[in-house]
Parts: structure tokens; C-alpha cells; sequence
């Protein structure tokens, strides 16, 4: 059984469509990441996965019920870390942990604080108020209140967003142990280097999904181009762009050269992530 | 039930780490009353009967202060999104509504017997300790319903800014349609309906009785049962209106 599941799921602000038919599941122990510029309605998904927001179209399950019909059933096994730190400042990071922790009554709460602490790297600042962090902090301490009861699903809006490089790589290998132990992920995020991470991505734009595949597939979505050079010439010979993929496209192009003593350097240049969506982003606001 | 005392712990430890808050929450009304009192004293013939103005006015500065701290703290978890937060965690509308009243009960208890205290000794006032006692419960009990009825308002807020306009709308009807400075029988017929829509209203009907006949809560049971039903249905309303979803 998939974890979540939306059928043509759509939510409509007024005159402004937040999502527009979004079909997508979530299969159990996969990092699933939303990418998509701001207004794509990627919190507006999770917020309709949380039971906070009314779908006014097509349908929503999460751990095969509705999470608004079954809101408490649902909100046992979820995790919710917002965009917003949404977190009790003037209360110290252990204050915070243990308030979201107690709505779940979880065996040794103190002990899962202190692992949390740990895994943060808040110990040291256990005690101070919340107000006295920097962004980064609060976001650690806004992760740590999302995973005190131990979810089986996760939703994290931008959980990276102002935490420093080496942090936020161990925040991905805890996802990763997450998703290991059985625990499902569903991470927004606008850090293409960070998507890459994710088992699978949607690509999200103006509330539409446009792409639905694994970060592998949707970089072969990407254009190659092939710069061949010969001799002792500066100026490169050939300039190939193809719309194959790579391993496909290379040795078709190198081919006409026969890899002679003359090809002195090749180049090959692929689109990284950031441009393949931006390419769908731009072609769907085109048509 | 331990949800609702998770909250009530919370809160209560926000509010005692805040000392500021603290100090003038519970200094403020002090403050107002014994400006009230200098006031007062400056007139040769007072323009009210102090001895059934003071005890009343007392309530009312009670009812003012719990009332708005209640609809601000409210309205800044909404914006802060730690409301909404709390919703997903599992934290149900009983659950918030009540950790809420319980926190700030606490609070008002405290500020209801400084507010007393500080009565006795200004007016020096003297009633017989039973009719003390059935003064602070029905204060008390004000604060109480002040706490629901400041919850209530903050559920159509969105803003802190939003919930200005909710403040005197509440509090300024209050003390003029309450019998604590005017008559509400020389009011218009509809006045005198709006004014059993303010708390004041009822706590300040039991609280003369009290005063006048130097008495108990026991001849007052049907009076104190309305002011109960009153906090009640503030209650009711308070929970049913908090919105969870958008």
C-alpha cells in the first residue's frame, strides 16, 4: 500500500488555482522530494497532506485514510517540520522538543530529547531560549520537534533552508537512515544539489505537476553537447547538441572522428538539474 | 487530558520565564487602582457610592487584563504558526482551549487576590471573611470567563493588529452596560438587552448583592448559575470557532 496517495488533487484560493490536478503517490521508505519555484503550491500539498487545508478537488490519503476525516489517526505517524520555524522562542530547544513530544506520549521522551539534541548539535545551547539563535539553530530545532515520535511519514517544507553545508549533508544521511529504517520523506526544497538526494522528485510550477520521475531519469531529460578538438588548434572543431542521452549520444558523435592522433581534448557538458527545470518551468509557461 | 496539561505546563513556563510580562501583568491593574483610588480622593463628595463602585470596578480591571492577554497570546500563536503547528502534532481544539483557560486561570487567580488585597487596603473595607471569600470566587470566576471570552475573539484574528479593534468593543460596552456606573434600567430597551451579553453584567449583580447584604454565594446560587452558564456557552463558542483548517 503506498503511504499517500493524491488523485487529481486540486485547491483553489479565491481565483487563484494553488494546485491543479496533481496525481502522485508515495511508496513506504523513500526520500520524495518537491521541487518548484515559490507559488508552485508545494506547501500547499503538504498542508493538505498535514489535514490543515480542504482539498476543493479530486481526493487525498494518507496511510489509506483521509487525513481530514481521520486527522488524529493520521497526525500519530506524521512528522511536520514547516517552513516557518513555528517554534515557542522564548522556551529553550528542549522546552520546544519535549511539548511537540508530549502531544504524542512516546515512551522515554527524555531520552529520544537527548538523542535529538545530539543529532542537532544543540547540546551545548540545551537551555537558552530559541530567540537567541540564528536561523540555522531554530531550523535544527524545528527538525528535532518534527521527528521526537519517531513518524512513519515525514514532511519537511525546506527543512535546509539557512543551515550551514556540513550540517545539512548530515541532515540527508539522517534522512537517509530514516528512509532505511522504514520511514517515509516527503522533502520541499529549492537546493537542486539537495534534490539530487531524493529517491524521486515532482516538479511542481503554478500548481501543475510537470514531472514526476527519479532524479537519474529527469536528468536524462537533459540536452548534451559535445565539443571535440583537433590538433593543436584552440578553437574546437565541433559543436554537438543532442536532445539523447549522454551514453547514447557520445559515442555516436565520436564516431565521425575515429578517435584519431588528431582529437586532442573532448568536452562534454550536460544540463545539470537546475536547467532541466527551468527549461519545463519556461516551456510550461509558454504554452 | 495530559495534552491539555501539556499545554497548560507550556504556557505557564512561557509565561514565568517572560519576567517582564510577568511584573506587569500583575502590577498594571494594581497600578490602575490606585489611580482609581487618588482619584477618588480628590473629589470632596465622591460622584459614586464608593463603598458598591470599588469591589465592582476592582472586577472589571481584572476582567480588562485577563481578556486581552488572552486574545493577544492567542492571536500570536496563530501568526507565529505554532497553532497550527500544535493542530498537526495531535493537540486537539479541547485540548488548546483548555490548557489555555488552565495557564491563565492561574494567572487570573493571582491577579484576582493582589486586585482584593489591594482593595482592602486602600478602601479599607470590611465585610465579614465568608462574603470576602464569595467576592474573590466570583471575581475569580470572571477572570475565568474573561479568559473564554478573550480565546473566542482571537478565533477572528488573524493578526495581532486584527485583534485591536476586538479590545474596546468588548471591554468599553462592559463597564457602561454593567449597573457599575449607570443604571441600565434608564438605558434604552435594547441597551438593556446588550447588556446580558457582557460578563460584567452578571458578576456585577451577585457582587452587590454581596456588598449590600454583607452576605453569601447561598442566596445568590441562580445568579452565580448564570454567570456559570454564561462562561459556558463563552466556552462552547471559543472551541467551536477555533479554525483548523483553511
Amino acid at each position: 500500500m503506498n503511504i499517500v496517495e493524491l488523485d487529481r488533487l486540486a485547491k483553489r484560493y479565491g481565483r487563484i488555482d494553488a494546485l491543479r490536478s496533481v496525481t502522485l503517490s508515495l511508496e513506504a521508505g523513500e526520500i520524495f522530494g518537491l521541487l518548484g519555484p515559490n507559488g508552485a503550491g508545494k506547501t500547499t500539498l503538504i498542508r493538505m497532506l498535514t489535514g490543515s487545508s480542504r482539498p476543493t478537488g479530486g481526493a487525498v490519503s494518507v496511510f489509506g485514510v483521509d487525513p481530514i476525516r481521520d486527522a488524529a489517526r493520521v497526525r500519530r505517524d506524521l512528522g511536520y517540520m514547516p517552513q516557518a520555524p513555528a517554534l515557542y522562542e522564548d522556551l529553550s530547544p528542549r522546552d520546544n522538543i519535549r511539548f511537540f513530544g508530549r502531544a504524542h506520549n512516546p515512551p522515554n521522551l527524555e531520552k529520544r530529547i537527548d538523542e535529538l539534541l545530539d543529532f542537532s548539535k544543540l547540546r551545548a545551547r540545551e537551555r537558552d531560549p530559541v530567540y537567541t539563535f540564528s536561523g540555522g539553530m531554530k531550523q535544527r530545532v524545528s527538525l528535532a520537534c518534527a521527528l521526537v515520535h519517531q513518524p512513519r511519514l515525514v514532511l519537511l517544507d525546506e527543512p535546509t533552508a539557512g543551515v550551514d553545508p556540513r550540517l545539512r549533508a548530515e541532515f540527508w544521511n539522517h534522512f537517509r537512515e530514516l528512509a532505511r529504517a522504514g520511514a517515509t520523506l516527503l522533502v520541499s526544497t529549492h537546493q537542486m544539489d539537495e534534490a539530487l538526494y531524493c529517491d524521486r522528485l515532482a516538479i511542481l510550477c503554478d500548481g501543475e505537476l510537470l514531472a514526476c520521475d527519479t532524479p537519474k531519469n529527469l536528468l536524462q531529460r537533459g540536452r548534451t553537447r559535445i565539443h571535440v578538438w583537433r590538433g593543436s588548434s584552440n578553437a574546437n572543431e565541433s559543436i554537438t547538441e543532442t536532445e539523447e542521452i549522454y551514453s547514447q549520444a557520445l559515442p555516436r558523435v565520436l564516431q565521425q572522428y575515429g578517435l584519431d592522433a588528431s582529437v586532442t581534448r573532448i568536452e562534454v557538458e550536460r544540463d545539470y538539474l537546475e536547467q532541466i527545470v527551468l527549461k519545463m518551468i519556461q516551456s510550461r509557461r509558454d504554452a | 487530558m495530559h495534552r491539555m496539561l501539556a499545554i497548560a505546563r507550556r504556557v505557564l513556563r512561557q509565561i514565568a520565564r517572560d519576567r517582564r510580562f510577568l511584573t506587569l501583568t500583575l502590577l498594571a491593574p494594581l497600578l490602575v487602582i490606585y489611580i482609581i483610588k487618588a482619584a477618588l480622593d480628590s473629589f470632596s463628595v465622591p460622584f459614586v457610592n464608593i463603598s458598591s463602585f470599588v469591589v465592582p470596578i476592582g472586577a472589571f480591571v481584572v476582567h480588562f487584563d485577563t481578556y486581552i492577554l488572552c486574545a493577544i497570546v492567542l492571536v500570536r500563536e496563530r501568526t507565529a504558526q505554532t497553532l497550527a503547528r500544535m493542530f498537526v502534532n495531535g493537540y486537539n481544539r479541547a485540548a488548546i482551549i483548555g490548557g489555555y483557560v488552565i495557564a491563565y486561570t492561574c494567572l487570573g487567580t493571582l491577579q484576582t487576590f493582589l486586585v482584593l488585597t489591594e482593595l482592602w487596603l486602600l478602601f479599607h473595607l470590611s465585610y465579614p471573611v465568608a462574603t470576602v471569600l464569595s467576592l474573590y470566587l466570583v471575581i475569580w470566576l470572571l477572570a475565568v470567563i474573561s479568559i473564554c471570552l478573550g480565546i473566542f475573539v482571537s478565533n477572528f484574528a488573524r493578526s495581532e493588529g486584527q485583534v485591536l479593534p476586538f479590545i474596546p468593543a468588548v471591554t468599553v460596552p462592559g463597564i457602561f452596560l454593567s449597573d457599575v456606573i449607570f443604571s441600565v434600567d434608564k438605558f434604552p430597551r435594547w441597551m438593556q438587552w446588550l447588556s446580558h451579553a457582557t460578563p460584567l453584567y452578571y458578576a456585577n449583580k451577585i457582587i452587590q448583592n454581596l456588598i449590600r447584604e454583607s452576605g453569601t454565594l447561598d442566596g445568590n446560587w441562580p445568579r452565580v448559575a448564570l454567570l456559570l452558564a454564561y462562561g459556558l456557552v463563552v466556552l462552547v463558542l471559543a472551541t467551536q470557532t477555533l479554525r483548523e483548517l483553511d
